[in-house]
């Protein structure tokens, strides 16, 4: 199986990236001379300690933010050859994002918060598909309702339902489970892979989770900002 | 743009709507627009009222005054623009009754008499005032009831005129356009035109005046006036509305400047309001901004579904605040019917139009550079919630709002001068403010220690976090500096208008007393106990040269205030400076009694450019005679006391043919004291004020509703800055608050810790507005006003309590959500 994906070109690849940012104590080194190649279809865990550079990591992967050094290359395009509105539109068409703190808009109901990326890429019924996918997250039920009156699990549900309306080529989740309860986490995990399975989606998650990242195809552990081998 | 983004950021804003989101901004807005366009609203439809009730006074809403008929071309011209017009004439005749005589003014009119307003008459001397559509017949007389007195005649009896006999039908209460100019009139006999052949009162070199007035709409009145004027000889008058009544052009012109000023203050508070509610709006669609930034949106994509809704919002608000302002502009109207004239002029559309260019401009000025930050919103954001955009560069956001607020109080004031006054106030203040608010909080970290945990913790929290503090002080002592302003110029320029108008005023002018006839006269007042003004003497002449020019070369003649030099002037001498006389330059004339100067009325000086020490030509008869300007006065012009352009040391004016006159004051029930007079000395004219005076009564009355209402929408105004100041802070507060309870804090101590920090902002914010106050009313009292003004002691003390108890309590009932709502659903829900 390895062979044949090394044969493939990756949709997501890093080339000595690394990052520094700028504190009052100097300058201060987060990721350095990361190489890596993630191939369609894959599901990779980044896992690592607190402040190994995880969370910097899938953020620059994603491109919501520019390596200081090296260069990424996102679903064919290198990010740092794009303008801001240019990898915006590459995360529109490519990209599906899960947070830890679930990131739903707090004024938008559970079917509004998935119809969004779908109203925003401009298509015109966007609701009956994120009714279906709500359906397919077990929340035909709730629809209507703010993420105020959601779970965590259901809000969390509600944010799988968003990431996959565009039926992203990668699907960037950050601790997706870090805020449930293990079962909670549990049922949310087995239904990202899922989903996962079903889109053909590649997926990319950072995680503490030892279980969660045994689930996946491999595993990057990061140590101080460096890829241990 | 494309439909299908404006659909979806319609849907956003309909989301944001129902999930509460836009209630602040909205609120603020629609009082903004409301309190504007109500007073929009009561200022045109009461300035209608004024300008139709001066209209009334004038007869109609232009009086052309000519010693001749004009000729024809002239009044085909007002025709062809619209305009209607009638001819009266004035002249004067003796009158007869039996074996009494009196010279009498007379006044000849036709059917169409006034354009504007209506006469008023009575069946008996003094009896109940009926109004009257009619005119007199070709054989009757209407005449005044002063009149029948100095006959010794009854309503019925016959008049002598000229060869007819009239019979006097009614008495004459009121005359619309008795502006024939107070030295002209003499007893009122009205008479209708068709009854002058008859009379055979009018030869040849009659001296007889030809009054045209005219009524239409303004655009074709004006575009008369402009056709007119270069055309006009000296011997021609042409009076709108303000000139031919100074009196109530004065009163006119100082309710528009004062309405203009309150509704200044309205949107000066709401646009605070909006800032605030924009800067929090902007703030809660960070994390909306961030996550479309994620899911693919561009700086121009975020930024072209944010800006159609605030477009929306502003057009909605508007609206809403339109509306609103209609109907409450109609309920006012209808709880002051009794004390406004019976039919109103309808709204115009203006106000309307002026109302939605407003709440556009305040939602541009204010929201639109907190808004323009959501571009800015760095997609990382989703992983790292503490990236906010960078601020907005502050020239960006003062900058436009300085152009909003400027753009709106040129608007509504139409007077550079008084917006400069408040602007420049308006910026003295925030910048000199901002600094002593900061001081302010500085001094008072002090004031935590040897105070309680709440109260350490409420004055903690001012000066935690200071930026928030000092806008905040700001805010509120912009508010309530404000709402002190308004009070104070309120109570003061009514009252100096009231002062101005005291229970005694003069109500009669007495000219024409000859100078063989001063002593008896004054000893007729005298015996009488009657309050009368010193006798001044009058001498005819005209000012033909100023510093050695003629005086063409400084004014021509039909320009604005040409009327006053262009004819003969009213000249008079005394050695003591008249009552409601100031001397704004030079020295008084006083115990120079030998000297050839004079004493001139500094707005006349202006318009000649006249300076101290210029010498001034006066043509008496041919004959003339220079004097040097030694002093320049300003004159209360509508005192109803004799008012003089120049006043000379009696040297100047030695030689020259005087008649006296004076001003005196008659209760109502001593009119029949006018018999006496007339009797005494027939060769007086008589002017009775009192209808005029009872206009600018009136006149001041509607402008004191209409200034007590303004301050309504100011207090709204700035109730909606509080408002959105309280609900910018309460999400921190309610976090705070819960996370102070889970660690034991009791609601106690949580409510003195509001109160605490809530009093000393109002406290502080008090004191800055006193100081504001101080400095914006010294300027609008010297510069604008031209009142004395004296430093408001009071004011430090009543303030800063004022702030304290209302900012204290509004924060207090403000954040009453954060003591009263349990922890964990505070924390869960954030």
């Amino acid at each position: 199986m390895k062979s044949d994906q090394k044969q493939q070109s990756p949709i997501v690849a890093a080339h000595g990236v690394g990052k520094q940012v700028r504190t009052a104590a100097g300058v201060l080194t987060i990721l350095s001379e990361i190489e890596l190649a993630i191939a369609a279809g894959e599901s990779v865990a980044i896992v690592g300690a607190s402040g190994s550079g995880k969370s910097t990591l899938l953020g620059l992967l994603a491109g919501l933010d520019l390596p200081s050094s090296g260069r990424i290359e996102l679903a064919g395009e290198f990010l740092n050859e794009l303008d801001e509105d240019g990898r915006a539109r590459l995360r529109g068409e490519q990209v599906g994002f899960v947070f830890q703190s679930f990131q739903l808009l707090p004024s938008l109901s559970a079917l509004e918060n998935v119809m969004l990326p779908l109203e925003l890429a401009g298509i015109r019924d966007a609701r009956s598909p994120a009714a279906a996918l709500l359906e397919r997250v077990g929340l035909a039920a709730r629809l209507d309702h703010y993420p105020k009156q959601l779970s965590g699990g259901e809000q969390q549900r509600v944010a799988i339902a968003r990431a996959f309306a565009m039926s992203p080529a990668v699907l960037f989740a950050d601790e997706p489970t870090g805020n449930l309860d293990a079962a909670t986490g549990e049922r949310i995990i087995s239904l990202l892979f899922e989903l996962n399975a079903e889109q053909g989606t590649t997926l990319i998650l950072v995680t503490h989770d030892n279980a969660l990242a045994d689930r996946c195809t491999r595993a990057i552990r990061l140590e101080a900002g460096r890829i241990c081998a | 743009m494309t439909m299908a983004n404006l659909l979806l950021s319609w849907r956003l804003l309909l989301r944001d709507w129902r999930a509460g989101e836009l209630r602040i901004l909205l609120s603020a807005l629609i009082i903004a627009v409301t309190a504007t366009t109500v007073i929009g609203f009561f200022s045109d439809r009461l300035q209608g009222a004024m300008v139709e009730q001066s209209a009334e006074l004038l007869g109609g809403d232009l009086l052309l005054q000519s010693p001749r008929e004009v000729a024809e071309p002239w009044l085909e011209q007002a025709q062809t623009l619209g305009l209607r017009h009638t001819r009266v004439l004035e002249f004067p005749s003796v009158v007869l009754h039996g074996e009494a005589m009196q010279l009498a003014g007379i006044k000849a009119v036709t059917a169409d008499y006034p354009l504007r307003g209506q006469l008023r008459v009575a069946l008996s001397p003094y009896g109940e005032e009926l109004r009257e559509t009619a005119i007199p017949a070709a054989d009757e007389a209407w005449i005044e009831a002063r009149l029948l007195a100095l006959l010794e005649m009854e309503l019925g009896d016959s008049l002598e005129f000229g060869s007819t006999r009239l019979q006097v039908t009614r008495v004459l209460t009121f005359e619309p356009s008795a502006g024939g100019g107070f030295f002209a009139m003499a007893p009122r006999v009205m008479v209708n035109q068709q009854a002058l052949a008859a009379a055979n009162v009018l030869q040849a070199g009659s001296r007889v005046s030809n009054h045209y007035l005219f009524a239409g709409g303004d655009q074709s009145l004006q575009a008369y006036q402009e056709w007119l004027r270069p055309q006009l000889e000296p011997s021609h008058r042409l009076l709108d509305i303000r000139e031919g009544q100074p009196t109530v052009g004065a009163a006119l012109e100082r309710a528009e400047q004062y309405l203009g000023l309150a509704s200044l203050v309205a949107v000066l508070l709401a646009g605070v309001a909006i800032a605030m509610g924009a800067r929090r709006y902007a703030e809660r669609h960070f994390d909306m901004a961030a996550i479309m930034r994620c899911l693919g949106a561009g700086q121009g994509r975020i930024l072209g579904l944010f800006l159609p809704q605030l477009l929306c919002l502003g057009l909605i608000g508007s609206v809403i605040g339109v509306t609103l302002a209609w109907l409450a502009q109609f309920g006012l109207f209808y709880l002051l019917r009794d004390l406004l004239p019976a039919t109103l002029p309808a709204a115009g559309w203006m106000p309307v139009w002026i109302g939605l260019a407003s709440g556009l401009t305040v939602l541009a000025g204010f929201a639109l550079p907190p808004v323009l930050r959501l571009r800015q919103v760095p997609a990382l954001r989703v992983l790292r919630r503490e990236l906010n955009p960078m601020p907005m560069s502050g020239w960006l956001v003062y900058g436009m709002a300085i152009i909003a607020m400027a753009l709106l109080m040129w608007r509504y004031t139409g007077s550079a001068q008084l917006t400069l006054a408040v602007m420049g106030g308006a910026a003295l203040a925030l910048v000199s403010l901002g600094g002593l608010a900061a001081l302010l909080l500085h001094l008072s970290r002090s004031l935590h220690r040897g105070v309680g945990v709440a109260w350490r913790y409420g004055i903690n929290n001012l000066w935690r976090r200071p930026l928030l503090s000092i806008s905040q002080i700001l805010a509120f002592g912009l508010t309530l500096m404000a709402m002190a302003l308004i009070a104070l110029v309120r109570g003061d320029l009514i009252n100096t208008w009231h002062t101005q108008l005291p229970p005694e005023t003069h109500n009669h002018f007495v000219v024409n007393i000859q100078p063989d006839q001063r002593e008896v006269f004054a000893s007729f007042l005298a015996q009488r106990e009657i309050v009368s003004s010193p006798l001044y003497p009058l001498v005819r002449g005209r000012l033909a040269e100023v510093a050695g020019e003629p005086l063409e070369a400084r004014i021509q003649p039909g320009e604005e205030g040409a009327g006053a030099v262009y004819r003969e002037m009213n000249l008079t001498w005394t050695d003591t400076l008249p009552e409601n006389n100031r001397v704004t330059a030079g020295e008084w004339l006083g115990a120079r009694a030998d000297a050839m100067e004079v004493s001139m009325e500094e707005g006349l000086a202006q318009r000649l450019g006249v300076r101290l020490g210029d010498t001034l030509g006066f043509s008496f008869g041919g004959e003339m005679r220079e004097v040097v300007v030694s002093s320049l006065r300003s004159v209360q012009w509508d005192s109803f006391q004799p008012n003089f352009f120049m006043i000379f040391p009696e040297a100047a004016l030695h030689g020259k043919p005087a008649t006296y006159m004076a001003s005196f004051y008659l209760p109502p029930q001593g009119k029949t004291e006018l018999g006496a007079m007339m009797r005494a000395f027939p060769a007086l004219t008589i002017i009775d004020l009192d209808r005029m005076m009872e206009q600018v009564r009136g006149i001041l009355e509607q402008v004191t509703l209409a200034v007590e209402f303004v301050l309504f929408f100011v207090l709204l105004a700035g109730f909606a800055v509080l408002y959105a100041a309280l609900q910018a802070s309460l999400e921190e507060r309610l976090y705070e608050g819960a996370l102070l309870r889970t660690l034991g804090g009791s609601r106690r101590q949580l409510r003195s810790g509001h109160l605490a920090e809530y009093g000393l902002l109002g406290a502080l914010a008090g004191v800055l507005a006193a100081l504001g106050a101080e400095i914006i009313a010294y300027i609008l009292y010297t510069r604008v006003f031209d009142l004395n003004y004296q430093i408001q002691w009071e004011m430090w003390l009543w303030l800063p309590l004022l702030g304290a108890v209302l900012i204290g309590l509004a924060g207090y009932w403000g954040t009453r959500r954060v003591v009263a709502q349990s922890p964990l659903v505070v924390l869960r829900g954030l």
